[in-house]
């Protein structure tokens, strides 16, 4: 398969003093949803400005489809759509006018231009809201705009940097919806940064857990839950010493904990592994009165490798309301 | 990937996006016009009646182009405001990862920028025709002092996002171009000749671009020749100065 991002050794320092990536390893497979998921201050933003070519490394390089991104930026931009965390829009001006005028920047031949424009218009859902001003849009469409705005230009590789901060659940699962039909579309890659656990698991085919601008681990959401020492299953049975005995045969099981005709084990991936383990049981005579599942969870997995909670707002978290309000306000 | 073709679009596409808010919003427009009014309305007609400068014929006529200079070079010297804005917000991010080459965004802010600052051209004149000014009424040198305008104020307006990049805050930029419009203002040609000035303020004055441009303008509008060679090559040193100058810090605002 091919790489559409190569990430070899990054450092970047600000400064002189502050080393917001400190040696940073990827690589993102052509066709593939890629997480970065980390904490705020992880180096999540400073690893896509670099990748999009507005940051030179100190040290390591990047390579998208085999472009260097300092040495071919240009290169590098022409493959890109990028959607920057905070509003990248002229709230001044109305959606269509904001596609407009990016499409001339970015050179959309004039024969096209128009329809090009509407496409993605009616593609993201804002036909109605085209002629209004971006300012009174709610935060979803904004950022649906956004991902209008970056799609348009056919790139091979869609970077987003959180690009559902601050959307509520149902605005969070439209964008989604939208960039994932964008990926069935077009077929393109898509790299994004995120503090949300569950859309790196929902969505990302692999993801790289990264804190204090290093990534500690990779791997697709299955991998690194299975790190976290899979899922905890508990039941209550009519049978505590059959049901041992059934499990201690099954070699994928680990009994933890045995209390009151309650059994608890833990097995990765519960969803499958169950319906084999209560068939067992079943065969054998022991009747199951109550299941109670506890999915393992990357936050687990995050603060199992770096002692805190990925979820967790160090110290920016005026950053974080401020970049809030300004998608509220549009800009 | 859709073909690209890199021709100057990009470049108009900026002036375009500015023409476009000014139609969504022209109050700035408006605004800002009152001062310039007021200049040529209220101090020019009574410093008129004083007589204080024999020598440059009717006054208000004198200081129609200053004023007009004045109000557009506020207006693109503050123009480096939206840059610190759009650095606060995505845009300048995004802009930076577009294909076109990062002098198109001086290039195009420049013109945008300077667009937005030559609307005054229009509305001071007129006031200032209707307060008695004997501006000419030849379209060719109208439409030249237009472009005169717009072209200096690029200068400007290169010169305003030179400072936004290098100081990156509002509070630090409002701070330099209101301590800088005044006294840039004030030592020009655009209230007084010349010769009337210490021999300290004059020096100052040849070397401000202002100074070039109200010449110019007043060359095309009062004396109504085509005499502004000289004062062209001046503008087009101090344009293509504080462009490079403009081109080279902008990555720096980033950082």
């Amino acid at each position: 398969m091919n790489k559409a991002v190569e990430v070899k050794n990054v450092v970047k320092v600000y400064g002189g003093v502050v080393r917001a990536l400190n040696g940073v390893d990827l690589d993102v497979d052509e066709g593939s949803v890629y997480a970065l998921l980390g904490p705020n201050g992880a180096g999540k933003t400073t690893l896509i400005r670099v990748m999009t070519t507005q940051l030179r490394p100190n040290e390591g390089y990047v390579k998208v489809f085999g472009y260097d991104v300092v040495n071919q930026a240009s290169k590098v931009r022409e493959l890109i759509g990028y959607v920057p965390q905070e509003v990248s829009l002229w709230s001044d001006l109305t959606g269509y006018e904001n596609l407009l005028i990016y499409a001339k920047i970015y050179g959309i031949p004039k024969d096209v231009r128009k329809r090009v424009v509407e496409e993605v218009l009616d593609f993201m859902g804002l036909k109605e809201a085209a002629n209004r001003l971006v300012r009174t849009y709610s935060g979803g469409m904004i950022r649906r705009l956004e991902i209008a705005s970056a799609v348009m230009v056919k790139p091979k590789l869609m970077v987003l940097d959180e690009p559902t901060i601050g959307l509520d659940p149902s605005a969070r699962k439209s964008v989604w919806e939208r960039i994932i039909s964008c990926k069935k579309e077009f077929g393109v890659t898509v790299f994004f940064a995120t503090h949300y656990m569950d859309e790196a698991d929902k969505y990302a085919d692999r993801i790289s857990l990264m804190s204090s601008g290093k990534i500690i681990t990779s791997g697709t959401p299955e991998e690194l839950k299975a790190l976290a020492g899979g899922d905890k299953v508990l039941l209550k049975v009519s049978n505590v010493s059959e049901t041992l005995s059934t499990l201690s045969k099954l070699n994928y099981v680990v009994v933890s904990k045995v209390n009151n005709g309650e059994v608890e084990f833990i097995v990765n991936r519960s969803a499958e592994a169950l319906p084999k383990v209560l068939k067992e049981l079943m065969s054998n005579g022991v009747e199951v009165d109550e299941i109670k599942i506890h999915e393992a969870s990357l936050d687990e997995v995050f603060i199992k490798l770096t002692g805190r909670s990925a979820l967790q707002e160090v110290g920016r978290i005026k950053e974080v309301i401020s970049a809030r309000r300004m998608i509220r306000r549009g800009g | 990937m859709v073909k690209t073709s890199f021709k100057l679009t990009p470049i108009f596409a900026m002036a375009e996006m500015e023409l476009r808010r000014l139609r969504h919003d022209p109050l700035e427009i408006v605004t800002r016009a009152i001062q310039p009014i007021l200049w040529v309305a209220v101090f020019g007609t009574v410093m008129a009646r004083v007589r204080a400068f024999p020598s440059v014929g009717d006054y208000v006529t004198f200081i129609a182009p200053g004023v007009v200079l004045q109000s557009s070079t506020f207006i693109a010297l503050a123009y480096g405001i939206m840059l610190v804005f759009e650095r606060e917000s995505g845009i300048l991010k995004k802009l930076l990862s577009t294909p076109i080459p990062r002098s198109y965004i001086v290039l195009g802010r420049s013109l945008a920028g300077a667009i937005r600052a030559s609307t005054q051209y229009v509305i001071v004149l007129a006031s200032a025709a209707a307060v008695g000014a004997r501006i000419t009424n030849n379209p060719i040198n109208l439409v030249l002092g237009y472009l005169i305008l717009t072209y200096s104020c690029m200068g400007f307006t290169s010169l305003s996002i030179l400072i936004a990049s290098a100081l990156k805050t509002r509070e630090r930029f409002m701070g330099i171009i209101g301590a800088i419009t005044m006294p840039l203002f004030f030592a020009s040609n655009a209230l007084y000749p010349l010769e009337v000035m210490p021999p300290a303020i004059q020096a100052l004055s040849l070397i401000n671009p202002l100074t070039y441009t109200v010449s110019a303008l007043r060359t095309l509008l009062v004396v109504n020749t085509f005499n502004i060679l000289n004062d062209f090559l001046a503008i087009t040193a101090f344009v293509v100065v504080s462009i490079a100058a403009a081109m080279k810090t902008l990555n720096r605002i980033i950082e």
